[in-house]
């Protein structure tokens, strides 16, 4: 059975997390993306202005991430997936602060990870084609990093999944790392066969996908199985806007220029049976506090839309 | 490599003159013959709506198509009167937007007419889009096949080489991936109509603008085809709006908005040598008809520059030794992309510090030595200050040939600068 979900940034806060999973629950979602790296942001990270949150040891944040994990049970949400701060190296930044992203970040959001009991993590691909010439050398260095994460994945029973990402050159955002599902396809199943156990999948993400152009019922079918996890959302096909599906059209006709119908296709394919995710925290601070349940329960009830059109025969 | 420049906005099809001689002066030798230009997208849009004429009683084209041959002939034959040979021709084509699905037969016409047109030019290449309006995904591939198959007959008897073309599919106003933007299987189309037709009837032509619209990896889709990209359609745009802009003109936040870094990385790779052709009817429609003559001037600079840049290793190649001048930072790069395939003697710099010293593994030395080079050694000059220093070394009397090395478009970067040298 097809499950929804949604990202539990701008709805789950620290000091009461067992509301904002009820808030998921009463929406008609049963599933979370825990957005780990709302406690890391990028911004900061690019800027070598990190806080200190993964300074914690582990037991430290197993015993700050609790009251977050009874909270879920509690509403009876699962927590399908999360999200690896990002970027996990950055090019042309401080040693210091690439080092402590490998040795401090990312091994402690795995073990963030497996204290939740989640299944999949998503981690970004280096940005570095530029500097290194070509997406192939650009995929050597992120190969090295997962490399180093793959044997605590497969110890604990989690799957990283590589997601598209896209770059940008002036304010044209172009393909960034694995958004060629094909070399995505061999090396998932090149490296799951090193490590004899599922340690890499993929995240297909909407947005990103619909920024770059990528035919999604034929990136998805060429993925297949190997798909995990989505981060769905929409926007204008400029920006990354993170907004609810259906949302934008660019002629009079106002029919959504998102290829809503080739993502139902393309999962419906591949049989797809994960779950629906909706990475569209900026709709919840979008609208007014009084209508985010509405907003939430809106994005829940087009996801119940998709899974429909995904299961149907 | 053959440069060419685009007519479209610039050749008026029923008074070519102007236009020509504009191309021609500002020294052009081939021009890309769009023939939507005497077939335009509004016409074939309009077809069956409007049975007025045309106002000179020329009638329509799409009733005519065979007219394509004397419309298309005038304009060969003043191009060749002006002394410009046409090296592509493009057939009609309707608009991405297009919801005419009616004119596939009309459009196969207009294409086969559009062989004789290319025929009659002397043309070698004639680009064709695929049929699309109208056709599901399922059945695209083979009315495609079978249509290309039919064109190549044709073809074959004229000797045109049919190029296919990257293409954009419309999606409710948004432009996405369409027939052939997938470089692996343009290839496979390529190759597969190759094979069919028993013999290299098919080529490829690569659209920069369409690569840009999908905001591809350009370098990844430019190595796919390698071996089949006879042309590359070289237009800027926004990434987002579909127009044919001049190269470098379309930027935000100081940066241009399409990836030339990866274009010229992937046809430098490949040592692309085919033809190069600089569309941009766009801009060229919106300048006034007084500027246009410095505007295509300033045309035939950038696609200069762009064969310059894509042949640069070439250039390195050329020559059995080599030395440098300048010992910064564009010297540093000469030495991590290209010190090991074309390793220079020396380099040097007018620095007096420097000399003796050992910069990155290479030598600095006075520019004095520099005449006691041998004659075929040529000097790259890697230091912006080019034609400063190209003067002075030519009132020391150096003969050698002298070259300007760049490290705008390289094939890998440092991820830092050195400063203050």
């Amino acid at each position: 059975m097809i499950r929804t979900g949604v990202q539990t940034k701008n709805i789950v806060n620290d000091g009461h997390p067992e509301e904002g999973f009820s808030m998921i629950k009463r929406a008609g979602f049963s599933c979370a993306d825990f957005s780990l790296n709302g406690y890391l942001l990028n911004k900061e990270i690019y800027q070598s202005s990190l806080n200190r949150f993964f300074d914690a040891s582990v037991s430290e944040l197993e015993r700050f991430f609790t009251p977050h994990k009874k909270g879920a049970e509690a509403a009876g949400v699962t927590i399908n997936q999360m999200h690896m701060p990002y970027p996990v190296y950055v090019p042309a930044g401080e040693k210091q602060v690439n080092d402590y992203l490998r040795n401090e970040v990312a091994p402690k959001s795995m073990a963030v990870c497996a204290f939740l009991k989640c299944p999949y993590i998503v981690v970004h691909g280096f940005k570095l084609a530029r500097f290194l010439g070509s997406e192939e050398k650009e995929w050597e260095e992120t190969e090295k990093f997962i490399n180093f994460i793959a044997p605590m994945a497969k110890e604990m029973g989690i799957t990283l999944c590589i997601e598209n990402l896209y770059d940008g050159i002036g304010n044209h955002l172009v393909e960034g790392p694995c958004c060629d599902a094909v070399k995505a396809a061999e090396r998932i199943d090149r490296i799951n066969e090193k490590y004899r156990a599922e340690v890499l999948g993929f995240c297909f993400d909407t947005g990103h996908a619909n920024l770059v152009g990528i035919d999604f019922e034929s990136f998805l079918t060429t993925l297949g199985g190997r798909l995990k996890v989505l981060h769905i959302h929409d926007n204008d096909g400029r920006d990354d806007l993170h907004q609810i599906p259906f949302t934008f059209a660019k002629t009079r006709e106002n029919k959504t220029s998102t290829d809503w119908e080739g993502f139902v296709r393309g999962l419906r394919q591949i049989g797809f049976q994960g779950t629906l995710s909706f990475e569209t925290a900026p709709v919840l601070s979008a609208f007014p506090e009084t209508m985010k349940q509405d907003a939430l329960s809106f994005i829940a009830r087009i996801g119940e839309y998709f899974a429909g059109g995904v299961s149907a025969s | 490599m053959h440069i060419s420049c685009g007519t479209q906005g610039i050749v008026n099809s029923k008074h070519p003159g102007q236009g020509i001689k504009d191309i021609a002066l500002a020294g052009f030798q081939n021009i890309f013959l769009d023939l939507s230009v005497v077939c335009p997208v509004w016409e074939l849009e309009n077809v069956g709506k409007s049975a007025q004429k045309r106002g000179n009683g020329a009638s329509w084209i799409f009733e005519h198509p065979e007219e394509m041959r004397s419309r298309g002939g005038f304009l060969a034959d003043q191009s060749a009167k002006g002394g410009l040979k046409i090296s592509v021709s493009m057939a009609p084509y309707l608009n991405y937007s297009t919801k005419r699905d009616d004119l596939n037969n009309l459009l196969e016409r207009l294409t086969q007419e559009s062989v004789m047109v290319s025929a009659q030019a002397h043309c070698r290449y004639l680009i064709v889009r695929p049929l699309t309006a109208g056709i599901g995904n399922a059945d695209l591939r083979e009315v495609n096949r079978a249509y290309y198959l039919r064109l190549a007959e044709r073809a074959k008897k004229y000797d045109i080489q049919l190029l296919l073309e990257n293409q954009c599919r419309n999606h409710n106003g948004h432009l996405i991936r369409g027939f052939c933007a997938d470089g692996r299987q343009a290839a496979q189309w390529v190759d597969t109509l190759n094979e069919a037709a028993g013999e290299e009837r098919f080529g490829f032509c690569m659209d920069v603008g369409a690569c840009n619209l999908c905001g591809q990896n350009i370098y990844d889709f430019v190595l796919s085809l390698e071996g089949r990209m006879k042309a590359v359609i070289l237009r800027d745009c926004d990434g987002s709006s579909d127009s044919a802009l001049l190269p470098f003109t379309s930027v935000a936040q100081g940066q241009s908005q399409t990836d030339w870094l990866n274009l010229i990385r992937g046809l430098r790779e490949i040592a692309f040598d085919g033809e190069l052709i600089l569309d941009f009817h766009d801009t060229a429609v919106a300048f006034s008809p007084l500027l246009k003559p410095e505007l295509i001037h300033m045309a035939k600079s950038v696609a200069d520059y762009f064969a310059w840049q894509i042949g640069m290793e070439s250039l390195l190649k050329k020559y059995p030794s080599r030395v440098l001048f300048g010992a910064g930072n564009m010297c540093r790069n000469y030495l991590k992309c290209y010190g090991e395939k074309y390793p220079p003697l020396f380099t040097c710099d007018n620095n007096g510090k420097l000399w003796g010293s050992v910069f990155e593994g290479l030598e600095v030395k006075n520019p004095q030595v520099l005449s006691a080079l041998p004659k075929d050694c040529a000097v790259f000059i890697c230091n912006i200050y080019y034609r400063e220093i190209e003067e002075q070394l030519r009132q020391m009397g150096i003969e050698n040939p002298i070259e300007f090395f760049n490290d705008e478009y390289m094939p890998s970067f440092y991820f830092d600068r050195l400063e203050n040298r």
